[in-house]
Formats: structure tokens, C-alpha cells, sequence
């Protein structure tokens, strides 16, 4: 179970005048189901980044669960992400040449921790995203089966948070539906944080919080209940 | 791991497949002129050794032993048959051998000498025995010509326009062992029946003659008015002699075996006195190998600078490669690759291959050499002996050290890539 907190957080670019991204303060309980929208270069991904401490911010603290991962190495970075956070992008970034399962094992295997219980963990999770066949080559894959196996890979290792950056922005309707429903389910089973950035309206929907962006500043945070009255 | 790699490898089959053979290329041309040029040096020294000492008439050294040793035709000028008839009394020669060459039959040499160099060189006869007579012949293991064969020596050699001696006949009684040098290659027949053939030695009068020999065949062998060229002939059935007289006929070289080292250096002394030059052929071949070396050396700097491109490109092309994966190498830390492992699948990736292609280069150019060794020894009869030694190992962990470090270089790009900057790509 992880908590997220933020304060004061600056990210700017050198050569760009005004920040990207600016939060003076933001708090996300364990297991809230945020989504976050904006539009085009708002800075959605900027704040994926720093909150995942794949970039360190310009200024201001991460603390997740009290541990602020600014102050940590890359390295330390690098693991602590490993071990909390689960990442699903809007290109799949999986690895052609490999099949689904190893695809979904692979960060696992190169951290050296994939044991006999986690390959285990690897076919039920490809079974319970609706895919029967672990031993197929990742580049046959449709898209929307592609975003599947990405899901169970960022699952595997249970993470306190899943991220997902535009998970359905490159699928068609009906798989971009099974993919929003899946990551729900998932971060249900994991009892995850789940935040997702998505200008997909019956996603957003579905989800209990949602943040608005533009140029780097939060605009507006509204919980569902607030949306739906 | 591994896996990663090879799955990656196999996707990438083509470009993995150019760099293998670039790097195996490369590789291969500096140990082909490594093996080359050490198996020269180990094959000419071990066709001399046998030859302790030359003496011949003051001229070019290195002439003199590519002659009387490795039998190239040159045509050498003659020195006195005294030479000979005093080296074999002196007491610090364990035997001495006169050589006369320049003619030749189906392109193998014929050599005239004596028992006694044959005696004392190999041991036994593969097939037959010594020649006996002085129409007898025997020949070098490489001689494709059997026991019982007829030789009619033709003077000089084909290339060359040579003429067939009329109404010369040699008969083949024995064949050599083989001993991977030149002499393999040669026919070898009694000296006495060159000096026949060329109308030397039939009249003990004629000796002070040898420049001018044409009168004195012509009134020695009675009249040969066919002949173009030369003008002796042979007896055959006439035993051989080889008690060698001050009035012996002149002689291109004679082979000496003195009996101790220190009676080598006295007569290489002795007989290095401006008519005569007597040479070690070790100490000829020796600044022979200086300009081998120098050959080497222009070589192996065209091998070392192709290794120098090879390797350059090499760096060029994986940057190049690894810049266009940023996305991949990237996403692999983001979704929790230690930075470690990308630095590992990145190294032994690269590290691989060039490995594969050094491996396959030493091969290739142990080939290449046995290849060039082979052609080598048909046409000389000197036996080359390619192989790799422990030089040729510390080369091969020096060049795998070298490529270890030139596959850091694209390993670090990609472990200093942020994770970010590469998935935003
Ligand atoms: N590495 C970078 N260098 C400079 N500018 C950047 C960099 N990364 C992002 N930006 C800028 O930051 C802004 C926010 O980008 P991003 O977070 O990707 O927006 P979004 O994901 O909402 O489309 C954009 O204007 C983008 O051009
Ligand atoms: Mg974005």
C-alpha cells in the first residue's frame, strides 16, 4: 500500500522559460484511482515522470509513503521503481523477438528476481488478461493484445501504484474498452494506486478522481461524486 | 539474458552477420601475414640446416645460397676444381660435396652431387637405391617420376627456352624420403655425369679451359656436329668416380660439413679469401628474414590499420545502432532493469559478436596460411610449417581485451541514457 504525496514540485527544462510542470501541493491515498487529463504538452507526462522518479524534478519532494524519492540515486531510483511501481505506456515497449511471457518477465528476470512463483504468476496473469497462448511472438500480436501483455508485465511484481501514460490512445474502441477494464481489475486484485492519463471519457469515468493539467499547473481535482452531481 | 540477446540477435541477423564477417576479416588478414611470414622464416631455416657451410665462387651471398640450397635457377659463375679436390683432404671436413645444376627435366631441377651429400642428408631410400653409374638418377620425394623412369635433361629450363641435351639418358634407381625442403623437389645425378654432359672432365688436359670450354668438348667428345648447345656426352655404363682431383672441373658450389663448430668458422675464414666465398646459410637467410621482416612489418601495418577501420566502424555503427534503440534500452530501466543489466545486454551483445568474428578470423587466416603454404611447398618443395604458438594467443586475448573496451563504449552510452528522455523519443 503506498501513498503519494507532493509539495512544492517544479520541473523546468533548460531553454524553456516558464516551468513545465508546477504543484505546490497534491496528495493520493493508497489505492486511489486518479485519472489525469489536459491537453497536448499540458505536462501529463512530465508529471508521470517525476512521480515515477523516472526524472528528477527541478525543485519540490515525491515522498511516497514517506520515503521522498528526490533524495534517492538513480540507481536506488531504478530499483525503488522496480519494486513499486507498475508502468503501462501508450507504446507498449515490449521486446520483438521474445514471446508474450518472457516479454513479461524480462525487467524481472534482468533484476534477477523472477523465481519459480513469479513465472508462475507470469501465465496467470497472461490467462487473466484473456491471452491463451504465452508462447507467442510478441510482433504477431494485434495492438490491443500487445497492451495486454503489457499490463501483465507491469502487475507482476504486485507494484503499490500502477501508471498507465495514454494506455488506450493507440487502440480502437472495443480494445481500448477491454485494456481500461482490465487495468481496473488489476489495481482491484493488487489493491494498487492506479493513475492513469487518458482522454478517454468512459475511462476517465470510471475512475474515482480526476485531475485536470494545463501548462504544468493543476487546474482543477475533482472526485466522481462532485462530477456526477 | 542471454536469451534477450540472442532473440535480439536474431532480428538482427543481417547486420550481426556483416559485423561478424568485417571483424573476421580483418582478423584474419593480420594472422594470415603473422602464420605467413613465421613459417617462411621456420621452413627456410629448417631446408638449410641440414647445409652447414657454402662455398663458392665471391659473388652475391645471398645468390650462392638461394642456388646451391633452395636450388632457384641462376646461373652461377664456376670456382677451380682444386677447391674440391683440397677440401676433401682437409682433416676438419667430415664430407663435402660439389653441386652442379642448370639443367632440368618436366621442371624439376637436376642437381649434380655426390653419394656422399645423399648419404649424409637422409637416411635410407623411400624406393630403390644410390645411383651407381654414371647414366643413374635418383629422385626427390615430390618427383612424380618412378623408379626405372628415363630423364633426358633438357638445358636450363622450358620457361626459359631450353634445349633437350641429345642423346642424354638418365635412368631413375631410387627415390628419396621426403624432407620438406627443395631437394625434394630434384633430380639428383652424378656430378660427374654433368660435367660429361657439358663436356667437362672427359680430358684431364683441358682443365685451364673452363671459360672457353667449346674447343676443348669439341676435341674431347670426338665431334658432335648436331649439337646446337652443348656438346658431351654421357657414358652410362661408366662407374662413378669421386675421388676428386686438383684437376677437377670447375664447380658452381660445393656443400661442406666441417666436423666441429670451431672448424666452421676456421674454414668459412679460410675460404672467404676474393676468389672464394663461403657462407653459413643460417647467417644469409638470416638477412634475408631482416627484409621478410620489413615486408612483415608494411603488412601487418595494412592488417593493423584495416583492424583500426573495422574497429572504428564498428563503434560508428553501434552508437548509431544504440541511439536508434534509446526507446528499447530505455523502456527496459523504466519497467525495471537494473542499469547494470542494460550495460551487460548492451557490452555482451557487441562483445560477442566481435568475439565470434575474432575466433572465426584466426581460423580464417590459419586457412588462408595453410592455403598460401600449400601452393607454397608444390612449387618449392620447402615445407612450411603454419601453426599458431603462444605469441599468437596473447595476440588473440590482446584483440578480445581491445574489443571488450570498444564494446563499452556503446554499453556506457547506454547506461548514462536517461529512462525518460529515451521513452519521450
Ligand atoms: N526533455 C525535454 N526538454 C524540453 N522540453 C520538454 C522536454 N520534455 C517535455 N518537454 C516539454 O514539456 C511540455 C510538457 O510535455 P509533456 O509532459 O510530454 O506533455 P503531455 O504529456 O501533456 O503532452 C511540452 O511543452 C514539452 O515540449
Ligand atoms: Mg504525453
Amino acid at each position: 500500500m503506498l501513498s503519494l504525496h507532493l509539495d512544492s514540485l517544479g520541473k523546468s527544462f533548460p531553454g524553456l522559460g516558464s516551468p513545465v510542470l508546477l504543484v505546490d501541493f497534491l496528495a493520493i491515498t493508497a489505492g486511489e484511482r486518479v485519472a489525469v487529463t489536459g491537453g497536448s504538452g499540458s505536462g501529463k507526462s512530465t508529471f508521470i515522470n517525476v512521480i515515477t522518479g523516472l526524472e528528477r524534478p527541478t525543485s519540490g519532494k515525491v515522498v511516497w509513503s514517506g520515503e521522498d524519492i528526490t533524495r534517492l540515486s538513480e540507481t536506488a531510483r531504478d530499483r525503488w521503481r522496480a519494486e513499486h511501481v507498475g508502468l503501462v505506456m501508450q507504446d507498449f515497449h515490449l521486446f520483438p523477438g521474445l514471446s508474450a511471457v518472457e516479454n513479461v518477465l524480462l525487467p524481472a528476470r534482468l533484476a534477477r528476481v523472477a523465481d519459480r512463483a513469479l513465472i508462475a504468476r507470469a501465465h496467470d496473469l497472461l490467462e487473466s488478461v484473456g491471452l491463451s497462448r504465452p508462447d507467442q511472438k510478441i510482433e504477431t500480436m494485434s495492438r490491443g493484445e500487445m497492451q495486454r501483455v503489457a499490463i501483465a508485465r507491469a502487475v507482476l511484481r504486485k507494484p503499490g501504484v500502477i501508471v498507465a501514460d495514454e494506455p488506450t490512445a493507440s487502440l480502437d474502441v472495443e480494445a481500448g474498452e477491454t485494456v481500461g477494464r482490465l487495468l481496473l481489475d488489476m489495481a482491484a486484485e493488487a489493491k494498487s494506486m492506479l493513475i492513469v492519463v487518458s482522454h478517454d471519457q468512459r475511462l476517465i469515468d470510471r475512475l474515482d478522481r480526476r485531475i485536470t493539467l494545463s501548462a504544468g499547473r493543476i487546474v482543477a481535482d475533482d472526485l466522481r461524486e462532485e462530477v456526477a452531481a | 539474458m542471454i536469451r534477450f540477446i540472442l532473440a535480439d540477435l536474431r532480428r538482427l541477423w543481417a547486420g550481426a552477420a556483416v559485423v561478424v564477417l568485417l571483424v573476421t576479416l580483418a582478423t584474419a588478414l593480420g594472422v594470415t601475414v603473422t602464420l605467413q611470414e613465421r613459417a617462411l622464416r621456420l621452413g627456410s631455416a629448417r631446408a638449410a640446416d641440414k647445409f652447414d657451410l657454402v662455398i663458392g665462387v665471391a659473388g652475391s651471398e645471398t645468390q650462392l645460397v638461394l642456388s646451391s640450397i633452395f636450388l632457384q635457377p641462376a646461373p652461377l659463375p664456376l670456382m677451380p676444381g682444386e677447391v674440391l679436390a683440397k677440401l676433401s683432404k682437409d682433416p676438419r671436413v667430415a664430407w663435402v660435396a660439389p653441386v652442379g645444376f642448370g639443367d632440368s627435366f618436366a621442371g624439376y631441377p637436376l642437381v649434380g652431387t655426390t653419394r656422399a651429400l645423399v648419404g649424409s642428408t637422409v637416411s635410407g631410400f623411400a624406393e630403390g637405391r644410390m645411383f651407381e653409374k654414371e647414366g643413374e638418377a635418383l629422385v626427390g620425394a615430390a618427383v612424380k617420376l618412378p623408379v626405372g623412369a628415363e630423364i633426358k635433361p633438357m638445358h636450363g629450363t622450358a620457361q626459359m627456352g631450353g634445349e633437350t641435351h641429345a642423346g642424354v639418358v638418365y635412368q631413375v634407381t631410387g627415390k628419396l624420403p621426403p624432407t620438406g625442403t627443395p631437394w625434394d623437389r630434384a633430380i639428383l645425378v652424378p656430378i660427374q655425369a654433368v660435367w660429361h654432359v657439358h663436356g667437362l672432365g672427359h680430358d684431364h688436359g683441358h682443365e685451364e679451359e673452363e671459360e672457353q670450354h667449346h674447343e676443348g668438348e669439341v676435341a674431347a667428345s670426338g665431334g658432335h656436329d648436331a649439337d646446337h648447345d652443348d656438346h658431351g656426352a654421357v657414358d652410362a655404363d661408366a662407374p662413378i668416380d669421386e675421388n676428386f682431383t686438383a684437376d677437377a672441373p670447375g664447380l658452381p658450389a660445393v656443400l661442406v660439413k666441417p666436423k666441429t663448430i670451431a672448424d666452421a668458422y676456421k674454414l668459412r675464414q679460410e675460404y672467404r679469401n676474393g676468389n672464394t666465398l663461403a657462407v653459413f646459410p643460417g647467417e644469409v637467410l638470416t638477412s634475408l628474414y631482416a627484409t621478410l621482416g620489413d615486408a612483415k612489418m608494411v603488412l601487418s601495418a595494412v592488417a593493423a590499420g584495416s583492424q583500426g577501420l573495422v574497429a572504428a566502424a564498428l563503434v560508428l555503427v553501434t552508437v548509431t545502432h544504440i541511439g536508434q534503440r534509446r526507446r528499447q534500452i530505455g523502456a527496459l530501466r523504466a519497467f525495471g532493469a537494473p542499469r547494470l543489466s542494460v550495460f551487460a545486454i548492451v557490452w555482451l551483445e557487441l562483445f560477442l559478436l566481435v568475439a565470434l568474428g575474432i575466433g572465426l578470423g584466426f581460423l580464417t587466416g590459419l586457412a588462408a596460411a595453410r592455403l598460401i603454404a600449400d601452393a607454397f611447398t608444390a612449387r618449392s618443395g620447402i615445407i612450411l610449417p603454419v601453426g599458431f604458438t603462444g605469441e599468437d594467443w596473447r595476440m588473440a586475448l590482446i584483440l578480445l581485451g581491445a574489443s571488450a573496451v570498444l564494446s563499452a563504449v556503446p554499453a556506457i552510452l547506454a547506461y548514462r541514457q536517461s529512462p525518460a528522455a529515451a521513452l519521450r523519443a
